[in-house]
Order: C-alpha cells, then sequence, then structure tokens
C-alpha cells in the first residue's frame, strides 16, 4: 500500500486514507523524502482527518518526516489530527514538540505560508 | 390464627391507638422537626398517616396507599425522621394497647405480641424507607447531570478564539471531561486559540497543572493554541512553589490581556469606534458637516 503524494505548486500534500501500519509508514517516509528531492517542494502537509488510530511507533515516524523533511528544507505541518488521537498520543507522552500542526488543510496551507513568508 | 386475634383487637381499639399515638408523637414534634408546618396541616397529615398504617394492617392491598401516601409526603418535604419516629411510636403503643386488654403478661406471649406487631409495621417501615431513598438517589442523579452540564462550557467569542472558563475543583474525571469537551469544541468551532480560565479554581496543585498540560498539548496537537488566564496571585505563588513549569504555555493573569494576546495571535486588532462626542455634535451638526460619519466598524482582519 504506497500513500499518494500530490504536488500544488511548491507544496506537498498528503492526505493518509488508511489505517497506517509500520510497513506503510517507512515507505511513506522513504517516498515523501524522495519526492522532496524531486519536486523541490518548500512546504509539506500531512492531513491525517481519517486517520484514527496512531500508536508510538506512526508517531515516532511522523516526528522523524518532520526533521528529516526540514533537513532538506521544506517545512512540515500535520494538519487534521482527531481529538480522541490527540488525546491516546497525550496520554502515552508524545507530545510532539518539534510538529507544527493546523486545524484542517486550509489552515495549514495557511500557516505553511505564513512561516515561509511567501 | 393468633395474629389474626391480634390484629382484630389492635383494630377494634384503633381509636384508643390514635390518641396514644397522637399524644407520644406531639411530644416528638416540637424535639426535631415541623417547626414550619401549620397545626392544621400537621393534624392532617397525622391522621392520613395513621389510616395508612391501619389500612396495611387490614392488609388489604396496602402497597399501592403506601405508595401513594410516600409520594405525596415526598412531594411536601417532610422528613423521613417523621415517618420512623411515628412507626416506632406506633409499635409502641400498640404493643401497650393489646397488654392491657389482654391483662395477659407471660414473657412468651408478650413477646409474641411484639414479633407479630413488628410483622405489621416492618413492610410499612421498609416501603416508605425505600421510596424516600429512591427519591434521593434520583435527586442526586440529576444534580449530578446538572453539574457536568456546568462542568467544562466552551464558549466561542468570535471566529478562531473560543473561551473555557472553568469554576471549581478538577479532579481526575472533571479533568477527562474538560479535555475532551475541549477537543470537540476546537474542533466544532474551528478554533484557532483557546482561552482556558482559571479564575473560579481554588486551588492549582501539581495534578491540575498535570491535567491542564496535557489539555493544552492535546489542543497544540489539533493545530489550535492554548493561552491560561485568569491566574491569581496566590495561584501564581503555589505554582512556583510546587516547580510546576508552565514556561511553554502562555499565561496572562486575567481574561482581558489573554483576549488580547488572543487577538493578537489570530492577527486581529480592535479599533475604537469614533469619539462618542464627535458623533453627538455630528448628530446634532455642531461638526463641519452634518452628516453622521460611517466609521463603525470596530473590528478588522488584518
Amino acid at each position: 500500500m504506497r500513500i499518494p503524494i500530490l504536488k500544488l505548486h511548491n507544496y506537498l500534500l498528503i492526505s493518509i486514507q488508511t489505517e497506517l501500519d509500520d510497513q506503510t509508514a517507512i515507505q511513506f517516509q522513504e517516498d515523501l523524502l524522495k519526492q522532496i528531492h524531486i519536486t523541490e517542494a518548500t512546504g509539506v502537509v500531512i492531513d491525517l482527518t481519517s486517520v484514527e488510530v496512531i500508536d508510538s511507533f506512526i508517531a515516532k515516524v511522523l516526528g522523524d518526516v518532520v526533521s528529516m523533511s526540514d533537513l532538506m528544507g521544506a517545512k512540515v505541518v500535520l494538519t487534521g489530527i482527531q481529538p480522541a488521537v490527540a488525546m491516546t498520543l497525550i496520554e502515552l507522552g508524545i507530545h510532539m514538540r518539534n510538529v507544527p500542526t493546523a486545524l484542517d488543510l486550509e489552515q495549514g496551507l495557511m500557516k505553511l505560508h505564513q512561516e515561509l513568508g511567501e | 390464627m393468633m395474629n389474626k386475634d391480634l390484629r382484630s383487637i389492635a383494630i377494634e381499639n384503633s381509636d384508643e391507638i390514635t390518641q396514644e399515638w397522637l399524644k407520644e408523637i406531639n411530644q416528638l414534634k416540637s424535639v426535631n422537626y415541623t417547626e414550619e408546618i401549620s397545626a392544621e396541616l400537621y393534624d392532617n397529615n397525622n391522621q392520613e398517616f395513621l389510616n395508612v398504617i391501619f389500612h396495611s394492617i387490614r392488609g388489604n392491598g396496602s402497597t399501592k396507599v403506601i405508595k401513594d401516601f410516600s409520594d405525596r409526603i415526598i412531594q411536601l418535604g417532610w422528613p423521613l425522621s417523621y415517618i420512623t419516629d411515628g412507626l416506632l411510636v406506633f409499635r409502641k403503643v400498640t404493643v401497650n394497647t393489646i397488654l392491657t386488654k389482654l391483662e395477659q403478661s407471660d414473657g412468651g406471649f408478650v413477646s409474641e405480641i411484639i414479633s407479630s406487631v413488628d410483622s405489621w409495621v416492618e413492610p410499612i417501615i421498609r416501603q416508605l424507607v425505600n421510596e424516600y431513598s429512591v427519591s434521593w438517589e434520583q435527586v442526586v442523579s440529576l444534580q449530578r447531570i446538572a453539574l457536568q452540564e456546568l462542568s467544562a462550557p466552551l464558549i466561542p467569542v468570535m471566529d478562531n478564539i473560543t473561551i473555557m472558563p472553568l469554576i471549581g475543583t478538577i479532579d481526575t474525571e472533571r479533568a477527562k471531561f474538560i479535555m475532551e469537551n475541549l477537543l470537540e469544541g476546537v474542533m466544532r468551532h474551528n478554533a484557532e486559540v483557546v482561552l482556558i480560565d482559571i479564575t473560579g479554581v481554588p486551588v492549582v496543585d501539581t495534578m491540575v497543572a498535570h491535567h491542564l498540560f496535557q489539555a493544552t498539548e492535546a489542543v497544540r496537537l489539533l493545530g489550535a493554541s492554548c493561552i491560561l488566564v485568569g491566574i491569581r496571585p496566590e495561584i501564581a505563588q503555589t505554582i512556583v512553589n510546587l516547580g510546576i513549569n508552565f514556561s511553554n504555555l502562555p499565561t496572562k493573569s486575567t481574561l482581558k490581556k489573554g483576549f488580547m494576546l488572543a487577538l493578537e495571535i489570530t492577527n486581529k486588532s480592535i479599533i475604537e469606534m469614533d469619539n462618542k462626542s464627535q458623533n453627538m455634535d455630528d448628530l446634532l451638526g455642531f461638526g463641519k458637516g452634518s452628516e453622521i460619519t460611517n466609521e463603525n466598524s470596530n473590528l478588522k482582519t488584518t
């Protein structure tokens, strides 16, 4: 199962529509970094609206993706984290402090826009 | 057989028992309850109570009668002690009356009388006390629901700005409820900034701080941010003395200051309307022109 990565101007959009298993997450991490390299994107929005479970491994992978993309010069924003997911993550002690977040795709794009100063 | 006899004796002498009972119960009256109940109402109620008891002793389908009676007195707010005292007195009086009527006093017989009178009175006590406790439980559960409705309200005051005023002690259960409500509300109102007002929280200890932290972190994961407002001087002192670190959570002393910060975060500002006296001058034609200035938009998004 590969997660589609869409390009929009300088940004990459990813909407995760399936429950993430470990394999898919790792695959996604590689794909995204490759895409950033190819497209020279400056911003990435990962939308998690339809994700209902995030375990500690997935959370770590997502956190890593953010740091890695940063290194490659692309800013990442996570959007649409569901209340239940947020609660579970906090209860697990996963705070994801280095990860910028936004309520939905629209605000995520706006946030990128602001942070990149475009 | 024996019980039946005793029962008929009690019913035959019901007038006498009634007299004695009223005498005794009136002595109790002054001691503990019914200060505010009028004498007439009190007498009526006594009479009715006795009727219910005798009705039950005669044993004709009495639970319905007891239920009606208990519903009524619960509604009127008679204390439970009135019921229990009344029945205890009734038991004593009835045993005495039967003993004097039969003029027989050997131990076995007395205990038989007592046990049979007990068996008359017991179901009434049981049912009435049950009715009372059921009604109390109802009241408690209603109050719990009411309390829960009040425990974590979320008020959207402006596009993207929402306030959650917290009043009263925060325990683990309530903290969980607050977090759920907060997150649901952020999603529903599309909030960008949430002001949590703890003016009404009497004590902020490490546990409360921990819960607040968790809630704000979760809100941050959703993509909104929290501002903690309403920190009173004594709360600030406790927080620092307990060594709680609130540094990665913006805090303000009052809701007003917090709201200003929220406006800043959401790129909004409040612009004062035109000076009132100026407006009055314009209205009255004292100004340069007599038309009313139309600049009354008090909010703009930059």
